[in-house]
């Protein structure tokens, strides 16, 4: 067995058998290796985010000189610079109202839909759901240049209504098939004994499906909010450039072309626009992760 | 389904049988209930995504020479200029050159690190929460990231120098030999974590038992993780390898916008770069969208020569 397991491995012989004595398996000598590259490849995560964060507090000249030194002093001259030169005050207003307003219009459009599906059992509700599993397989990436014609044909390019009512577009392949999934685990016989007592359709929905579909309905949301928040290339063509209506996603790339080099500004600004998600992930990590795990399995 | 069969025969072509009988008027209610409930959702679906997606192919067959342009009847011309072109045959090139490359090196490894963060060794939670990051970031911090430390002063070319490697240290985004090289290693970078997490969690959900008899056996870990984990999670692995063969074929032109604009030359234009630059940069819609139909097509063959690879075998 060892050879032929562990000879590549040289570092670690005795593995296959200290393995049988050992309660964990994760534990073991013969995970040198590993342990060793999983580490070195978190490290290499993890120095562009420290570089950012040092480089955010230093001018450029420390930078050069000291690339990965901690800062000597704290300063917010980067942060200020970025802020008015790429109007960052704007454009996080921009991002939290088209990420909030989206979020909210995907919910009002998924949930009831989701309900519709949840309780059919006819041949529509299966044609329905087909298309919407359809979307799965069409990468937006692909209709940006129709969806420009189609904002510029009704006369909202490059502004934010339009793109508030096209995010929720790309969102609703996944949200409605999550939540049909949660909705179907309610008993029909409750909702049977609801509508004998009178409720109507709505009345169900809400205090009935509502309540269960919730961890459903909180997920989608983390989900829904992180990937609008994060989206650049429909709000950079959609939106368009100008500093009123352009999201912080689309505002910091134009420090580059603005400063060059400065990099000290320019981390200043990356910061500007993780701070965000990142105060999010420390408050929701578990939900946050188990939103991203579910989202990307579903296809 | 413990429905007798009589009585699904009551409820004809319904997806699921209703196991109590004369139902029918019920399921005609049902239909409207689904189509009110679901209709402005589908609705906008079909505006915003089915209907571009339409209007591509459409598109594709019109000389459109810019977006305020009147179009006209164009037939196969566009996509005979594409094929004629050059810079499309350098596109196709580095799209094959970045595929054969991401998709071989990103998968196993992720594959590889997510048995690793199964096993939960020491500080398995800060791994987690380590790889887990860059799927938080946005496309644009990680651009602007990554562009401030490939420059010729940036944090590589530093790093660089501090190991006493200058003479490896170039302008990577501007050397038209590294350009997309150094798009291909951003891609790793943050997409190795991620698909190592969801592995993880899929493997996570197998039953540990298997394992635990092959360790008995005294299988080493390498292989436990390709002669066991592996068939079990084989459609995963298909699934997983078609999701980020899509983002490599279509996602891809944020990231090359953001580091190189497709230069230096065309050195790092891939298809969906050329897409973009095509319809909003040289104002040629038309054949934008024909190069858009084929990427369409490149991505149906994609997939399903990998879901026929990764097909169960058991």
């Amino acid at each position: 067995m060892t050879t032929t397991t562990e000879a590549r491995r040289p570092a670690a012989p005795p593995a296959a058998r200290t393995n049988k004595t050992q309660r964990h398996s994760g534990r073991g000598r013969a995970l040198v290796p590993a342990h060793v590259l999983a580490w070195l490849y978190a490290l290499l995560l993890v120095i562009p985010l420290y570089y950012v964060v040092v480089s955010a507090f230093k001018t450029n000249g420390d930078i050069f000189a000291h690339p990965f030194a901690l800062p000597t002093s704290i300063s917010f001259d980067n942060f200020s610079t970025a802020w008015s030169r790429a109007n960052l005050g704007t454009a996080l207003a921009n991002s939290v109202l088209i990420t909030g307003t989206s979020a909210v219009l995907t919910l009002a459009l998924a949930v009831p839909a989701a309900y519709g599906l949840a309780r059919a059992r006819g041949r529509l509700g299966t044609a329905v759901e087909r298309l919407f599993s359809l979307g799965f397989l069409i990468p937006g990436f692909a209709a940006l240049v129709p969806t420009v014609l189609l904002a510029i044909a009704v006369g909202l390019f490059q502004t934010r209504i339009f793109v508030i009512l096209f995010m929720p577009a790309t969102a609703l392949p996944l949200s409605v098939i999550l939540l049909t999934q949660f909705m179907r685990t309610v008993p029909p016989e409750l909702e049977e004994s609801a509508t004998l007592d009178g409720a109507s359709r709505w009345v169900v929905l809400r205090h009935i499906y509502l309540p269960i579909a919730m961890p459903g309905i909180a997920t989608v949301t983390i989900l829904n909010l992180l990937n609008f928040w994060n989206e650049y290339l429909f709000t950079l063509i959609l939106g368009g450039p100008s500093p009123s209506v352009r999201t912080v996603q689309v505002a910091l790339p134009t420090l580059v072309s603005q400063t060059s080099t400065d990099y000290g500004v320019l981390a200043a600004g990356t910061l500007v626009t993780l701070v965000p998600v990142y105060v999010a992930y420390i408050l929701l990590s578990r939900q946050m992760e188990d939103a991203l795990l579910q989202g990307a399995v579903k296809s | 389904m413990t429905a007798p069969l009589i009585e699904s025969d009551l409820a004809p072509g319904t997806g699921v049988p209703d196991p109590r009988p004369g139902r029918s008027r019920r399921q005609r209610a049902d239909n409207i209930t689904v189509a009110a409930f679901s209709a402005p959702s589908v609705i906008w679906y079909v505006v915003f995504t089915i209907g571009p997606m339409i209007a591509i192919f459409v598109i594709s067959l019109l000389s459109w020479s810019g977006f305020l342009a009147t179009p006209s009847w164009a037939g196969f011309d566009n996509y005979r200029r594409v094929f004629t072109d050059p810079v499309f045959w350098t596109a196709a090139r580095n799209t094959v050159v970045q595929i054969a490359i991401s998709l071989p090196v990103m998968i196993p490894l992720a594959f590889m690190l997510g048995y690793y963060v199964t096993l939960k060794p020491r500080f398995h939670r800060l791994l987690r929460v380590v790889l887990f990051t860059p799927a938080l970031l946005s496309l644009s911090a990680m651009g602007t990231v990554f562009y401030a430390i490939f420059q010729p002063t940036g944090m590589v070319n530093s790093a660089l120098e501090t190991l006493g490697l200058d003479s490896w240290a170039t302008p990577w985004l501007a050397n038209p030999s590294t350009a997309l090289f150094t798009v291909i290693v951003v891609g790793l970078w943050s997409g190795i974590g991620y698909t190592a997490i969801l592995f993880s969690a899929r493997m996570a959900s197998v039953s540990t038992d298997i394992y635990e008899a092959a360790e008995l056996d005294g299988c080493g870990h390498w292989k436990r993780m390709w002669s066991i984990g592996y068939p079990v999670i084989k459609d995963y692995f298909g699934v997983l390898t078609m999701l980020q063969f899509l983002w490599t074929v279509f996602a891809s032109a944020g990231m090359v916008l953001l580091l190189t604009n497709g230069g230096p030359g065309n050195s790092s234009t891939t298809l969906s770069f050329l897409v973009y630059e095509k319809a909003f940069v040289q104002s040629q819609v038309g054949y934008s969208q024909a190069v858009g139909v084929i990427l369409f097509a490149v991505g149906v063959v994609g997939l399903l020569t990998i879901r026929r690879a990764f097909r169960p075998s058991y």
